[in-house]
């Protein structure tokens, strides 16, 4: 992992002293509430429905256990005694007192943390494959590169007042699980024929109201490259992006707009004159980064495969456990296990202080000191023996953490939603709940396979329902809560935005409506190894809208 | 944003001085005024001979709107280049100010104009600005007490600092 020198902890120290010295301000009116905005969207803090909302950086999803337990003691001591992991592997507190708010900022700088570009039209949190080192998919650790884009877009003096807020993700296997192409800028880490490190550069893809998929403008740039490359891309955005319609603001407006090619032509001309700057990258400094991300030395513990087998015999619901949330690790001797924070009926990614505490000693135990926030808004324990999993998963059942239901039909992506955001139309969680309940039990959701169902409160899509394999969207008919489905997104190496099915369908529909695509994709699979994605590539939306719709639907 | 009654001030690294220019829209209106800053186009109608003969300096204000592209051949005839931040979170002058002094070697004044507040005062001198026109009282005080917000190093190569030493080869400490 990275750990800050000497410098990172003076600039950290410094902003919080800043921020102290705002919301000091603040409290005693010096600040009005709309001078405070900009100053308070810098350092993290929303203003919500009910209260301040503070969002925490987790950059690239990657935690120590001592971090982990930090925030769970905030959690406990800040706000209501829990936390709510994010879709772009933050954590989020929604009851923080301002007043607090410097303490908080104080304890997260102690672990090496803090809440910078967490808002604002800045570079936010870069975000990577939660399971970069570890996947025996990959072909270099992207971590060490979203390291060096964290601290380079760390208060840019020139990409601080962006037309828009610009998320960047970076992955390293060719199975995308960090959702590249609906990122501002996505980043794909690969090894060119001459056995070079580069990336196939992404830009342009969002969701939110206009929905895109990100355009490949380069197959391959050296890794040398990557932050004149990214600064080219982010001065051309700057400069150009719109202005005078925030939601027409996003880069992907600007590629739509401008087209790809035309926009690809003014990024090579401004890379070209940038390309021997002080920007190039070292190869001692990509090195000297990249040493923070070396792969553990595990012991070799080859006595877990009878044991693993042993355990899986005699304990049916460890078995399920097993198959459904540990994968692959590239040592044969240890897995990597996904925490679900997704229990039956529970609200999806939120952790009481207790668990977060748990899941910190357990990965100080098991796991090297390691944990990961994927923005399935579960946790990862990335490298846990194989003789280890069933204490593994004794001590995660005894909290409600061994939910197994990783990548399945329960496992749903939702945004806070009208229970908490301001901004909302429609409740997100109570669905979430619902739906959750209606699937809940092992067989059937087992029966079904792979789904991910993804919901959002509004048409911003903070839950990725344009890319959920069944989407979800509040929307706000007369005054009703509605929600529009969609169906057929996916946010991996073949991004696609789902289509939408039809009319919408009322808070006590929705679920039933659910279930009617679920049931239809049951009857039309070819087998259990088709799942609902690709039947759905198959066979189209047309006997999933009949089933909602009846024959009638045709003009719908 | 910041529309305040407050005087405009002009400050720079060394601290407040004294501005010779008045804006105008144009030469005609701009009375006796030794020193002028015209909008860009205005700027662009002169004659390049009227320009070069008056005894006046005659520098430009460019909008974020406004391409800079036409003042590029030109920019050694320029005595200053004036960027407007309409509002605070308008940025496109940053990158105008990076290209202008950093790509294109602009040796001229660069001068912010508009909703100068504290908390960019960093950035624009980064950026390449070298004198900013503050009007926000907040910004005034804490520019007076020399209180810039700054942090005691950089994570970007930026006008005014200085390679940090034994580190990564993108990280600044502030120059002296
Ligand atoms: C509750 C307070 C929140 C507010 C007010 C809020 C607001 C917004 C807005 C306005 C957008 C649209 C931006 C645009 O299209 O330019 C957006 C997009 C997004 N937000 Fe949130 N959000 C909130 C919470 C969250 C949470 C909890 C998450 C993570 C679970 C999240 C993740 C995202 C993501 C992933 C996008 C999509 C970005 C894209 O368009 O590519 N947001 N949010
Ligand atoms: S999708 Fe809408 S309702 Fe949900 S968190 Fe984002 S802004 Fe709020």
């Amino acid at each position: 992992m990275y750990r800050y020198d000497e410098f990172d902890h003076a600039f950290v120290a410094a902003r919080v002293e800043q921020f102290k010295d705002q919301v000091q301000r603040r409290l005693s009116g010096e600040l009005t509430e709309e001078q405070f905005r900009p100053l308070r969207l810098m350092n993290g803090v929303y203003l919500q429905l009910h209260a301040y909302m503070l969002r925490v950086a987790v950059p690239y999803g990657t935690l120590s256990g001592r971090q982990m337990r930090r925030l769970g003691h905030i959690a406990r001591v800040y706000d209501r005694g829990y936390g709510h992991f994010t879709t772009r592997q933050n954590i989020q507190y929604n009851w923080p007192a301002l007043s607090d708010i410097p303490a908080i900022l104080d304890e997260l700088a102690e672990v090496e943390m803090h809440a910078m570009q967490t808002s604002g039209n800045c570079i936010r949190n870069v975000t990577a494959d939660h399971f970069a080192g570890v996947a025996a998919d990959e072909v270099a650790d992207p971590r060490p590169f979203a390291e060096i884009l964290r601290q380079w877009s760390s208060l840019h003096p020139e990409f601080s007042y962006l037309p828009r807020k610009f998320k960047i993700a970076v992955t390293g296997a060719e199975h995308d699980r960090a959702a590249i192409q609906v990122h501002d800028i996505g980043l794909h880490l690969k090894t060119n024929e001459a056995g070079e490190l580069g990336f196939a550069v992404y830009v342009g893809g969002g969701q939110g109201r206009t929905p895109m998929v990100a355009k490949k403008i380069r197959d391959f740039l050296p890794a040398e490259d990557l932050l004149s490359y990214t600064t080219a891309i982010v001065r051309v955005y700057n400069l150009h992006g719109r202005r005078d319609n925030k939601y027409k603001a996003r880069i992907k407006i600007l590629v739509h707009e401008t087209g790809t090619e035309e926009l690809t032509r003014q990024i090579e001309a401004e890379w070209q004159a940038l390309k021997e700057s002080d920007l190039k990258l070292p190869q001692g400094d990509i090195d000297a980064i990249d040493s923070y991300f070396r792969p553990p030395v595990l012991p070799q513990r080859p006595e877990g495969w009878g044991a693993l087998a042993a355990a899986k015999r005699t304990d049916t619901g460890f078995a399920a456990w097993v198959d459904q949330n540990v994968t692959p690790h590239k040592n044969p001797d240890y897995g990597v296990v996904t925490i679900s924070l997704k229990p039956i009926g529970g609200i999806p990614g939120d952790a009481s202080a207790e668990q977060m505490e748990l899941v910190a000693d357990i990965a100080e135990k098991f796991s090297q000191d390691e944990i990961r926030v994927s923005h399935e808004q579960n946790l990862v324990l990335p490298h846990v023996a194989l003789a280890d999993l069933h204490t593994v998963y004794e001590l995660l059942l005894a909290d409600g953490l061994a939910t197994a239901n990783a990548g399945l039909i329960t496992d749903i992506i939702a945004c806070p939603g009208l229970d908490y955001c301001a901004l909302a139309n429609a409740r997100s969680i109570p669905v979430a709940q619902r739906i959750s309940e209606r699937f809940g039990a092992a067989e059937r959701q087992s029966e079904i396979g792979e789904l991910k169902i993804k919901i959002s409160g509004c048409i911003n899509a903070c839950g990725h329902h344009h890319v959920g394999h069944i989407g979800i969207l509040g929307v706000e008919k007369k005054g009703e809560e509605l929600y529009q489905i969609t169906l057929g997104g996916s946010a991996d190496e073949i991004t696609t935005v789902g289509e939408i099915t039809g009319r919408g369908f009322s808070s006590e529909e929705v679920v039933d409506a659910i279930e009617k695509i679920v049931d239809t994709y049951l009857g039309l699979r070819t087998g259990k190894d088709e799942n609902f994605l690709a039947a759905y590539r198959r066979v189209g939306a047309a006997p999933f809208k009949e089933a909602l719709y009846g024959e009638v639907s045709r003009a719908a | 944003m910041s529309e305040t009654q407050n005087e405009k001030q002009l400050w720079g690294r060394e601290g407040f001085r004294d501005d010779p220019y008045i804006e105008a829209e144009s030469l005609e209106v701009a009375g006796d005024a030794p020193d002028v800053i015209l909008p860009l186009a205005a700027w662009l109608g002169l004659d390049d001979e009227v320009r070069r003969t008056s005894n006046r300096r005659i520098g430009v204000s460019v909008a974020p709107g406004e391409d800079i592209g036409p003042l590029l051949e030109k920019l050694d005839t320029i005595p200053l280049i004036a960027l407007q931040f309409p509002a605070f979170n308008d940025g496109r002058s940053y990158s105008k100010a990076e290209l202008l002094k950093g790509r294109h070697g602009f040796s001229g004044e660069l001068r912010a104009v508009g909703d100068v507040l504290i908390d960019q005062v960093v950035f624009m001198l980064r950026a390449g600005f070298d004198t900013l026109q503050v009007t926000n009282p907040v910004a005034l005080e804490r520019l007076n007490a020399r209180d810039l917000h700054d942090t005691p190093g950089y994570y970007q190569p930026g006008r005014g600092s200085a390679q940090a030493n034994g580190t990564f080869s993108w990280r600044r400490t502030p120059a002296a």
